[in-house]
């Protein structure tokens, strides 16, 4: 399969169809019902690029959840050349005392993730844990807690599913290659 | 963990700032009110009355304590506290003097301009500028006092603080910031050398980071833009010994990050020359348990220096 979406990209195969991922999402829903049943849990997704799972995996929880959702970007910062990162959109829920499952599309090296535990910690949850669509195992720097993952990858350029190419193709239903033209 | 003590003038904000730490850090504060109640509570209304009024009769001996001083047992009861607790702040008392010899302590003086304090005092004790004053002048001569007496030491000596803060035009907010941030940089140098203590490793910590190549200058602002605290090349493992037990191999890993425990090495050569890198890594990993190193590829630095240039969610 071939296919070109815009003018620089060529999506090479599909990695994950629908059927995968909604079948995936569903265990992970499971396991996560099984693991907070009895405790009350915040869901908290990560503004944009979660929000097709964090939709999918939510309702695949079967617990009275509170959800919420969290965003962050890069802020010019008059004693740094290159900014700082900030939160853009923080959450509403108080999360004192509470179960914290953050939700993401893709981790690669965690630099992200845990500039967002960093934040999130400092709110004081009882506990925070990490669910993601994917994981590249293999390039994760950071020690971060992801216990709930969808799909491990390696260093293919994906699409989909929440996943952009210069904020393209993130409404796919599945996750496919990328050709890499660029 | 951290002992804090505040040195201050009257009207400078130092009781406030002291008061905002303590709820920050969730710890104790130890004022001359509560030394006075619980460390010499069994003391009669007349010793309480010398102990507040007289530096001098801190030097006297405490009956029934085997030639203590009262300086000795004020001494004694707060360096007890400082070991035994997380984090604690000492206001006034001396604490600059009395605890200096501690690596662990952070001492901070809080100033300002007489016209600031003046106007402070004169709002908060609703009395004249001129009283507020004498006030201030009443004050900073007693504290001075009881410093030169008990400790011998003279309060101007900015030898005896790590921080001092003019608060003219500081608010208590801003300076707890910064005494913030150096707990925990100055928490995390102190755990890097406990460590080396305990086991073979080297303090490798320096005064100023030099970063070896831009790579690392470069890596260095990525963590930064994170918010991520990082200590540079702070430990040094020895990883390989001849027959005589000299050390023929060590590793320096790069960067430590505190707050995830975790080493980690910056590479900008191909993935295929890496190979001994990693070989280090694991070295290190095996002789010194507990002890996290990963080695950051060339892909995973381009890939943070592209979000670097052009961060997208």
């Amino acid at each position: 399969m071939s296919m070109i979406l815009d003018g620089s990209t060529e999506i090479k195969r599909i990695v994950y169809d629908e059927q995968a991922i909604a079948s995936r999402v569903k265990e992970l829903g499971a396991k996560i019902t099984e693991d907070f049943r009895g405790e009350e849990l915040i869901v908290i997704g990560v503004i944009k690029g979660s929000l097709y799972f964090f939709s999918d995996l939510t309702r695949a929880i079967d617990l009275p959840i509170k959800i919420d959702m969290i965003g962050f970007g890069n802020i010019p910062d008059t004693t740094s050349k290159t900014g700082v990162v900030k939160i853009t959109k923080d959450i509403d829920i108080d999360i004192s005392g509470k179960h914290v499952l953050v939700v993401e599309d893709v981790i690669r090296t965690g630099l992200t993730t845990a500039y967002l535990i960093q934040n999130l910690e400092s709110k004081k949850p009882a506990d925070i844990t990490l669910a993601t669509m994917l994981l590249n195992p293999d390039r994760l720097l950071m020690t971060i807690p992801v216990k709930y993952y969808g799909f491990e990858i390696s260093d293919s350029w994906l699409l989909g599913y929440g996943l952009d190419r210069k904020e393209v193709g993130r409404n796919l239903p599945y996750i496919a290659e990328l050709a890499r033209k660029e | 963990m951290a002992v804090i003590t505040i040195s201050r003038q009257n009207g400078s904000l130092g009781d406030e700032l002291a008061e905002y730490l303590a709820g920050k850090l969730q710890c104790m504060l130890i004022t001359r009110a509560y030394a006075m109640e619980n460390f010499f509570s069994e003391s009669d209304d007349d010793v309480s009355e010398k102990l507040s009024d007289s530096a001098k009769f801190f030097l006297s001996e405490v009956p029934g304590e085997g030639g203590l001083t009262y300086k000795d047992v004020l001494t004694q009861k707060i360096k007890k506290m400082a070991d035994e607790s997380d984090n604690l702040i000492v206001l006034g008392l001396g604490g600059c003097a009395m605890l200096q010899d501690r690596e662990d302590t952070i001492n901070i003086r809080v100033h300002a301009g007489i016209e600031t304090r003046k106007k402070r005092i004169a709002k908060r004790y609703n009395v004249s500028l001129d009283e507020a004053e004498s006030t201030i002048g009443i004050g900073d001569r007693k504290h001075k006092r009881f410093v030169s007496i008990v400790f011998g030491e003279d309060l101007a000596e900015n030898k005896l603080y790590d921080i001092t803060f003019n608060t003219d035009f500081l608010s208590v907010e801003e300076c707890a910031a910064a005494v913030l941030a150096l707990i925990g940089k100055k928490g995390a140098r102190l755990k890097i050398s406990e460590e080396t203590q305990q086991n073979d490793s080297f303090d490798h910590q320096t005064s100023t980071p030099v970063f070896k190549n831009d790579t690392e200058a470069e890596f260095a602002k990525i963590l930064d833009m994170y918010g991520i605290e990082w200590m540079y090349e702070p430990k040094t493992f020895p990883i390989e010994w001849d027959e005589e037990g000299n050390i023929k191999m060590a590793f320096s890993p790069d960067f430590y990050l505190p707050k995830f425990d975790l080493y980690l090495e910056l590479t900008t050569m191909e993935q295929k020359y890496v190979t001994k890198k990693n070989r280090k890594a694991r070295k290190v990993m095996e002789l010194y348990p507990g002890t996290n190193v990963r080695i950051v590829y060339k892909k995973d630095f381009q890939e943070l220096v592209e979000r670097l240039k052009m961060f997208g969610g």
